[in-house]
């Protein structure tokens, strides 16, 4: 890409391939974080939990689904480019 | 899956099945590679072996599984994009939450409502993060999103499916 083509610095580059993952990394744990505190709450809810133990099944619930989804759109990213 | 510019529409569904059939392949190695490993009985060997066992029976199955929500789910959404006339996040959550209700069928119509509450919620916060996202990127750099500039796919002859410009 010529340089002229740049007048915002880095700003016009295209996102290198790490940080386009990264970036999908961050949605996908965004978003499992947002899918499992709904799924995590409804499940836990059902199984009998209730006060601080929820929070506990809840809180494991996020991350783990987070981590997932995470990696999942990491690498969805990553094999497109 | 969602925020660059996506292929015009009856390639897409060929686009996202393959997409997502190497994404859950590898995403499967992963996971299953690591439970093998924890499964397996003590010993490297073991363990070693056990994690390509796990490997090489789960993941094709997860890739194939991933493969076939994409590809229905964007079928149903080139239909929407179809019969709607416009592509805009409403198409991918009715597509997301009739996947999950098509793919649940033969557990009954309780499962059914369960699995499209699940798929619509799920491509309802996909969607929501891909608009934030676009939205934050835009208002970072005075250019637009950055993200989102890929080249522009060459024009088709011509389209079967109308005009596909983004109308959010």
């Amino acid at each position: 890409m010529p340089v002229a083509v740049a007048p915002y610095g880095q700003g016009q580059a295209q996102p290198s391939c790490f940080d386009r993952v990264k970036m999908g990394f961050m949605m996908g744990f965004a978003v499992g974080m947002a899918a499992g505190a709904m799924f995590g709450t409804f499940s836990c809810l059902r199984i009998g939990m209730r006060g601080r133990e929820l929070m506990g099944g809840v809180g494991k619930t996020m991350m783990q689904s987070g981590g997932t989804f995470g990696t999942f759109m990491a690498i969805g990213m990553g094999i497109r480019c | 899956m969602e925020e660059y510019a996506r292929e015009p529409c009856p390639w897409r569904i060929v686009d996202d099945c393959g997409g997502a059939f190497t994404m859950g392949a590898i995403g499967g190695g992963i996971f299953q590679a690591v439970k093998g490993f924890r499964n397996a009985p003590s010993g490297m060997n073991h363990r070693m072996r056990g994690s390509m066992t796990a490997i090489k029976t789960r993941a094709p199955q997860l890739g194939g599984s991933f493969a076939v929500w994409g590809g229905l789910f964007s079928m149903i959404d080139c239909g929407l994009v179809k019969v709607r006339g416009k592509e805009d996040p409403w198409n991918s959550i009715t597509s997301g939450a009739m996947t999950g209700a098509i793919l649940a069928a033969r557990n009954g119509p309780v499962a059914m409502v369960g699995s499209a509450a699940m798929g619509g919620i799920l491509l309802a916060l996909i969607e929501g993060a891909g608009i934030m996202l676009s939205r934050f990127a835009s208002s970072q750099f005075p250019t637009g999103p950055q993200f989102a500039e890929e080249p522009a796919p060459a024009p088709m002859p011509a389209a079967p499916f109308g005009d596909y410009r983004q109308y959010q």
